[in-house]
């Protein structure tokens, strides 16, 4: 029971948009999509929707092919946001929850409790076009979720968002994946992937570039972070054998290993200079995934 | 409920409640208010008084010759010598000369042209007829000068022969009054619904795609049934509108006996009146729809609004082009050529038709192939739209011929 993406390309006038990904996102999980701009997040989430026919790969759902008969179970998200401004809050969510198939009873019902939650009940009369740009973006999530999809894809939810309501809208997240929703979502925010996913996946100019499972891929990864707090001068250790990066905040250092093996040699090498407050061995980011496999950050 | 009727349903009731909808029906209902009353509305700003008499001062002779003139032209106008009194509808002629004519006509009150055209015709009778008797013309003479000119023409052309007693140059099919008023109606109306509500779905379709909140509705309801739900609502609309101003044309026929007004204009119908009604509203429902999808089509093509006016110069000029024939050929030979030709041209032949309907040398089975071509050409029409609308849709590419070549390259 899940989403599976094999070899799927996409190319527009003979230039590669997506190439050949292949992912297994579970049910119930949550999978993070990172990538710079034009890696081909978008292209992919409208292929996995039926929005763009792959040129190559297929893509199923529960074993089935996506069409209309399923959209009903999906929800999404799209990164252009737009809704229609002249429409009041109630009728817009009202016309896409019937798209979905819901009763304008159900779709009012639901819309009352998603307003509270997002702390914006005065705006249920309101014209779309009256509201800022991120109590927009807060309705046009309800619109996306107000069916209580089993499949949602959100294409960059958080952007453009002050971090009290991207802490509302995460914590939303966050409930509708604990009621069993298979959660997609691109981001170029790394620390939001950490917090919220269990799996992810780093394309590059549509090359898929590391997925699966984020505690398997920082184990894989190999490299290690320690921190080291004290007041001695440890500058030397940037010479030392396994020593990738070495970069220094007051007296706080952040060495970058090329695996846990290292970090005894070092520890040996800093106790000889006496008390230290802090030496601390962490698994990497994943921004540091990010910029060694991509080669830049985001 | 179902997609298509989501879709139908909102696009309807939003435009229904729209500001422009209901000032522009309320103004056109104004109008046909306005018409029904125009008699009353002319007689209001009208100062001019009816004459019941022309008194007149002075020629006895003069006064004899000049009453039997006007009795013989059946004015309605007494004429009575002027004993210096003067009534309210009537006025005072007083002869100065007698050769040449030379009257002064006083009035308190302004005199209907008409009234005026007729003391004018009868004064100019007897200035010809004194002048006849001074000239001391014999009555064969004075005919001779009468005389008109005995004019025969020998012209050959296809329908008759010249000795048939063929018609004079712009001799042209006598057009019924009535049935000419449906034809300005129906292609008016159609004229200004379908550059009205062409624009309409044009900018509808444009927004939802510049807005963005296409992707939204494409992710939950197949593009070809969003666009012909739209498509439907817009005639939807539009009908309902008409609907409107039906209902206010029989109210004003109702409430302020507009059938007169009718009668006094000599408007009556003839065979081929409830033909012309009937294929005019056919055509009219078909036009509207194929001019429609074409628009929804044209709209799609689009990514910002500034460009909605340049692609929807196509559809304004051709219903420009049907429009112009139809309303040029009404008062010339109805079926030449160019009408002939056009009628078949399925852009044209929602506006040409109905003028052909109005000659009955039309046969039905023309007038059905008309609307075969419409309702095939509609069907090609919706498949172009919908299948181009799929592809664009999701297009945020310039301008409207790089979008054209992407969409024919997938």
């Amino acid at each position: 029971m899940t989403l599976e993406l094999s070899g799927l390309s996409k190319s527009f006038n003979g230039q590669t948009a997506v190439d050949h990904i292949d992912l297994n996102v579970p049910t119930g999980s949550m999978y993070g999509f990172l990538g710079g701009n034009g890696a081909g997040k978008t292209t992919t989430f409208r292929m996995i929707l039926g929005l763009l026919q792959p040129s190559e790969g297929h893509i199923t759902y529960n074993g089935e092919k996506i069409d209309y008969n399923v959209t009903n179970q999906i929800g999404y998200l799209p990164e252009e946001r737009g809704l229609h401004p002249k429409l009041k809050v109630d009728e817009q969510i009202r016309y896409l929850g019937q798209l979905k198939g819901m009763s304008k009873q159900e779709v009012d019902k639901r819309l009352d409790e998603w307003l509270e939650r997002f702390e914006v009940p005065e705006n249920r009369t309101k014209r779309i076009e009256k509201l800022s740009k991120g109590n927009q973006q807060k309705i046009q999530l309800i619109a996306s979720i107000i069916h209580d999809p089993k499949l949602i894809i959100l294409d960059e939810p958080f952007s453009g968002l002050d971090p009290v309501n991207v802490e509302i809208l995460k914590n939303a997240v966050k409930e509708l994946n604990s009621r069993g929703a298979t959660i997609i979502f691109s981001t170029h925010r790394m620390e939001h992937v950490e917090e919220l996913c269990e799996s992810m996946c780093i394309l590059n100019k549509g090359r898929q570039v590391v997925s699966g499972r984020i505690d398997e891929i920082r184990k894989d990864f190999g490299q290690k972070e320690i921190i080291i707090e004290g007041d001695h001068d440890i500058s030397f250790l940037k010479d030392m054998p396994g020593v990738i990066d070495m970069k220094q905040i007051r007296n706080r250092y952040i060495l970058k290993i090329e695996d846990e093996s290292y970090a005894e040699s070092i520890f040996n090498e800093i106790v000889k200079l006496g008390y230290f407050k802090r030496f601390q061995v962490n698994e990497p980011s994943i921004n540091d995934i990010f910029i060694s496999k991509v080669g830049y950050g985001i | 409920m179902s997609k298509f009727l989501a879709t139908f349903l909102q696009t309807y009731s939003s435009k229904i409640r729209a500001k422009s909808f209901i000032i522009s029906t309320l103004i056109i209902v104004l109008v046909i208010f306005v018409g029904a009353n125009f008699d009353k509305i002319i007689d209001f700003f009208d100062s001019s008084e009816e004459v019941t008499a022309v008194k007149v001062e002075g020629d006895e002779a003069f006064y004899s010759q000049f009453k039997g003139t006007m009795d013989a032209l059946d004015s309605g106008i007494s004429v009575e010598p002027y004993e210096g009194d003067l009534g309210s509808a009537e006025v005072h002629l007083s002869i100065e000369e007698t050769a040449p004519l030379a009257v002064t006509l006083h009035s308190d009150n302004e005199i209907p042209s008409e009234q005026v055209n007729k003391i004018e015709t009868a004064l100019g009778q007897v200035q010809r007829s004194n002048t006849i008797m001074a000239l001391n013309l014999s009555e064969e003479e004075a005919q001779r000068l009468n005389a008109t000119p005995d004019i025969s023409y020998d012209i050959a052309s296809e329908s008759g022969s010249a000795d048939d007693g063929g018609s004079a140059p712009g001799d042209t099919p006598e057009v019924n009054p009535l049935n000419a008023v449906v034809f300005y109606v129906t292609v008016i109306v159609m004229f200004f619904i379908i550059i009205n509500y062409a624009s309409q779905i044009g900018t509808e379709v444009a927004m939802e795609k510049t807005s963005r909140v296409i992707e939204m509705i494409v992710s939950s309801v197949p593009p070809v049934t969003h666009l012909l739900a739209k498509i439907s609502a817009m005639i939807l609309v539009s009908l309902t509108q008409l609907f409107i101003f039906l209902l206010a044309i029989v109210a004003a026929v109702w409430i302020f006996d507009f059938g007169s007004i009718i009668g006094d204009l000599g408007l009556e119908a003839n065979e081929q009146t409830a033909t012309l009604i009937v294929y005019s509203g056919i055509y009219l429902v078909l036009g509207l729809v194929l001019y429609l999808s074409l628009s929804a089509m044209l709209g799609s093509f689009i990514s910002r609004m500034e460009d909605l006016q340049q692609a929807l110069l196509p559809v304004t000029m051709l219903a420009l082009g049907g429009f112009y024939i139809a309303i040029f050929n009404i008062w010339g030979e109805a079926d030449n050529m160019l009408v002939k030709v056009s009628s078949f041209f399925p852009l044209f032949t929602p506006f040409v038709m109905p003028l052909r309907a109005m000659n009955a040398e039309t046969s039905q089975m023309t007038l059905l192939i008309g609307v075969v071509i419409l309702i095939v050409s509609i069907a090609l029409a919706v498949i172009l739209a919908a299948s181009i609308y799929r592809n664009s849709v999701l297009s945020t590419s310039g301008g409207i011929f790089k979008n054209l070549k992407r969409i024919r390259k997938e």
